[in-house]
């Protein structure tokens, strides 16, 4: 901007340089040209000067060889012709020169005199004509007129010869004048050509100048443009000005080409600019700040702290077709000129990787947070259990992965494959919970919304089961930690200090080292519930040593779903269970029995019960039951309606119930091992589950 | 900034405090350290604010956003256009930045974030009003 105004002076020097030169240069040629001609005149006069100078001795000449003609009787007419051809071009020259203004008059004046001081004696010589003899037959001799011709020509002669020493001398003056006239005024014509050619070469040197200075700005002007050019490529932020229309100024920085994938930003609106990249909404409050900007209230720290668009997420054309999500900060500053505000200057930087890094960063802190409170957790529960868990969740997860790799080509078997994967999901979680690895927990439940996702769609490929894949490798990792964490543990535990008793919760189970485990991690799942959903009941186990080794991985996942179904949906909170005159906390009981051909569970909570109407119309709303079908259902048959996949009560999904896998769950377990189960319940008082399993011949317990 | 400067024989900033959290009336008229600075009147809700401004005659008036009947947003656009000169500074937790926009554009003329320290009350009001 500065450089235009020193340009615009310098263009305005040379013009004035060029119109002096050019003023300068005519009145050189002018004068020149009256010098010149003034100079010829004075040479063609010189000329005339020096011819003058001549004549007198001419005419002295001419009067003798009259004379010497006349003496000799010759014939006098060619020279008395020439005598008077001279006298009248000596008059006639002598004329040009009295006219001759530039001439000294003294000096033309003097010759003037002296030259018509001849006319009277030369009068009479040039007035005679005739024959100046007067021939006989053999003799000739001056005639009378001719004796009287010859008196004037010996007189002209005689002054002639007196007088043109004289004239000549004058004569002499004259063009001496004159040549000194005209060589003066040719040393001022040199002199005048010198001026102008040094005030030529002055104006030439000035004119090259100003050429060289105005390049030198020229070459500065680029430099500074290349540079500006090559910080706008390089720098990493996107840089432009907005004007007052909200449009994008000529010169913008390289890297917006990178950040919007476009480059036609030079007169592009700021509205084109972020349309189909946010929300219409976005869009609509970014446009207002930007016109707040323009405003007399906009500091620029009151505008910075509501700036809008410090981290935007917007979508991009990936490049590879799809979209990706990266976030961009916008930056403004004012840029004010003396109206008010010229430009916003927009500064915009990709600060993708700083928000995904802090994303990370507080994720990692959640999981440091997680990691921290699992090994409390394990402090707490028994190493062996623990590794009993992991085990049988590193085979379940096997199992997952196998279902996920079974082929599937229609939706029937995709729903087939994610109905598995639910069941799957749901015990290991209710396991996990149990023994309160909340982190592990958590990511299940994780898997587990994605798979319920999966199962709302009506579309299915097989693509869309790769983020569970993912998914899953991720928590078999985890798993693994988990597992390396144990052995520390372990380790830890058995050292100096924790020589004496390992079991710190329940010690009430001495019998077998399974059900032993099984009985705290009951315990322990209550305590978690109880706190979880705020209700407060008391979990009574009784004959859990009796349960044969085989049954036990079975039992115990039985246990854990309708321990915490009873938790969930039985038992009540205080509230309703002090307005329904129940007494204090409520109770869930366990008994598990060796009958004469078998074993028997029974699980009892004293809460709200089942209401067969109630489960009528959430199978309608699971679309289980069509409302006829419904409607024709009688109360035993409700009931059962418990044990169909995908049913549950409860309107929201939590970690611990909800999601419909539950009592299917069950009951598929206890039918694998050719056992029966049955419920039995009395709204607003209890829920009972009656479990029957087959007796096993060859295992006895110890 | 934490006190006002030299006052020079002016008239006392006139403030209305609006916002429907009685604690945080109090804590904003008792966190003011300014000598110059006369709390007129205190409103709960959007309605009361137009009246007590209407009476009151304030020069400056702080604005919580989420009040019930009558919220934040609607009472500025009412009371800039009862008292044009009035300034309004924004004391709200500004979920979005989108609603700070909207206050602004019509007719805010700073923020403050809740919550906030006694220091940070103070420099807002500096900044508005000396």
């Amino acid at each position: 901007m500065q450089l235009s105004g020193i340009d615009r002076n310098r263009r305005l020097l040379t013009a004035a340089a060029g119109i002096v030169l050019a003023a300068v240069m005519s009145l050189v040629l002018i004068i020149g040209f009256r010098l010149a001609t003034q100079i010829r005149a004075g040479v063609a006069m010189l000329q005339q000067a020096s011819e003058l100078e001549t004549y007198p001795a001419v005419v002295a000449e001419q009067l003798t060889a009259l004379r010497q003609r006349l003496d000799t009787l010759e014939y006098t007419g060619r020279v008395h012709a020439e005598l008077a051809a001279s006298v009248s071009g000596f008059d006639r020259d002598f004329g040009a020169l009295e006219h001759q203004r530039t001439l000294d008059p003294a000096a033309v004046r003097a010759a003037t005199r002296l030259w018509r001081s001849y006319a009277p004696v030369l009068a009479p010589v040039l007035a005679y004509h005739g024959e100046p003899y007067s021939d006989t037959a053999t003799s000739s001799a001056l005639s009378r007129n001719g004796r009287v011709f010859y008196a004037h020509v010996r007189r002209a002669e005689l002054f002639a010869a007196g007088h043109t020493a004289a004239l000549h001398r004058e004569l002499a003056t004259v063009s001496g004048a004159l040549q000194a006239q005209t060589a003066s005024a040719a040393a001022r014509l040199r002199l005048l050509l010198s001026v102008g050619v040094l005030a030529v070469l002055l104006l030439g040197l000035a004119a090259a100048y100003l050429q060289l200075a105005r390049a030198r700005g020229e070459h500065a002007a680029r430099a500074a443009e290349e540079q500006t050019r090559d910080i706008l490529a390089t720098v990493r932020e996107g840089f432009f000005l907005l004007d007052a229309d909200y449009r994008i100024g000529a010169v913008w920085s390289q890297a917006l080409t990178h950040l919007f994938g476009r480059s036609d930003f030079a007169g592009l609106s700021f509205e084109e600019l972020l349309r189909d990249k946010v929300s219409p909404e976005t869009l609509n409050t970014a446009m207002k700040f930007i016109k707040l900007l323009w405003g007399d209230r906009a500091h620029e720290n009151l505008m910075k702290s509501i700036n809008p668009l410090g981290q935007l997420e917007v979508s991009m054309d990936s490049g590879r077709g799809g979209k990706e999500t990266r976030y961009l900060q916008f930056d403004f500053h004012r840029v004010m000129g003396p109206g008010g505000v010229k430009h916003v200057l927009c500064s915009v930087g990709d600060i993708t990787s700083t928000v995904l890094l802090t994303r990370e960063l507080h994720e990692a802190q959640e999981n440091a947070h997680a990691q921290v409170d699992m090994m409390l957790g394990m402090l707490h529960s028994d190493p062996l259990q623990l590794g009993a868990f992991l085990d049988g969740a590193a085979a379940s997860l096997k199992h997952v992965n196998a279902i996920l790799k079974e082929p599937a080509r229609h939706h029937g078997e995709f729903s087939k494959k994610l109905g598995g994967l639910t069941r799957e999901l749901h015990a290991l979680k209710g396991e996990a919970s149990a023994l309160n690895l909340m982190s592990i927990a958590q990511r299940v439940h994780h898997l587990e919304d994605m798979v319920a996702e999966l199962t709302s769609r009506s579309e299915l490929t097989g693509n869309d089961f790769l983020p569970l894949v993912l998914k899953l490798d991720e928590l078999l990792a985890h798993l693994r930690g988990v597992r390396e964490m144990t052995l520390r543990l372990t380790a830890l535990k058995e050292g100096p200090s924790a020589a004496g008793s390992a079991d710190s919760a329940a010690p009430s189970a001495a019998g077998a080292v399974g059900t032993g485990e099984l009985g705290t991690a009951l315990h322990s799942l209550a305590r978690k519930l109880a706190h979880d959903h705020g209700k407060d009941f008391q979990l009574t186990l009784n004959g859990l040593a009796e349960c044969p080794s085989a049954y036990l991985p079975t039992l115990k996942d039985c246990l854990i779903q309708m321990l915490r179904n009873a938790a969930v949906h039985g038992i009540e909170t205080d509230g309703v269970r002090r307005a329904g005159a129940k007494a204090g906390a409520g109770q869930v009981r366990v008994d598990f029995r060796r009958l004469q051909n078998g074993y028997e569970l029974l699980f009892e909570d004293d809460g709200a019960g089942l209401l067969p109407e109630t489960l009528k119309a959430a199978a309608v709303h699971k679309g289980i039951l069509s409302p006829e079908q419904a409607a024709s259902l009688d109360d035993r048959s409700a009931l059962g309606l418990i044990f169909k996949p995908g049913f549950s009560t409860s309107e929201q999904v939590t970690m611990d119930a909800g999601r419909g896998a539950g009592m299917d769950v069950v009951a598929k377990a206890v039918y694998g091992l050719g056992g029966k189960i049955g419920v039995s319940t009395h709204p607003g008082r209890f829920t009972r589950f009656k479990i029957a399993l087959p007796a096993i011949s060859e295992t006895a317990v110890a | 900034m934490s006190n006002a400067p030299d006052t020079v024989a002016r008239r006392p900033v006139r403030l209305l405090i609006v916002d429907d959290s009685n604690i945080v009336r109090r804590r904003i008229e008792r966190s003011q350290q300014f000598d110059d600075l006369q709390v007129v009147g205190t409103a709960a809700n959007g309605f009361e604010a137009l009246e007590l401004a209407r009476r009151t005659d304030p020069d400056l008036v702080t604005m919580d956003l989420t009040m019930p009947q009558m919220d934040g947003i609607e009472c500025i656009t009412q009371l800039v256009r009862l008292k044009p000169a009035v300034r309004i500074l924004v004391i709200s937790a500004l979920a979005d930045k989108a609603t700070a926009v909207e206050a602004m554009e019509r007719g805010a003329n700073g923020f403050l974030d809740k919550p906030f320290t006694d220091r940070q009350l103070n420099e807002a009001i500096a900044e508005l009003m000396y």
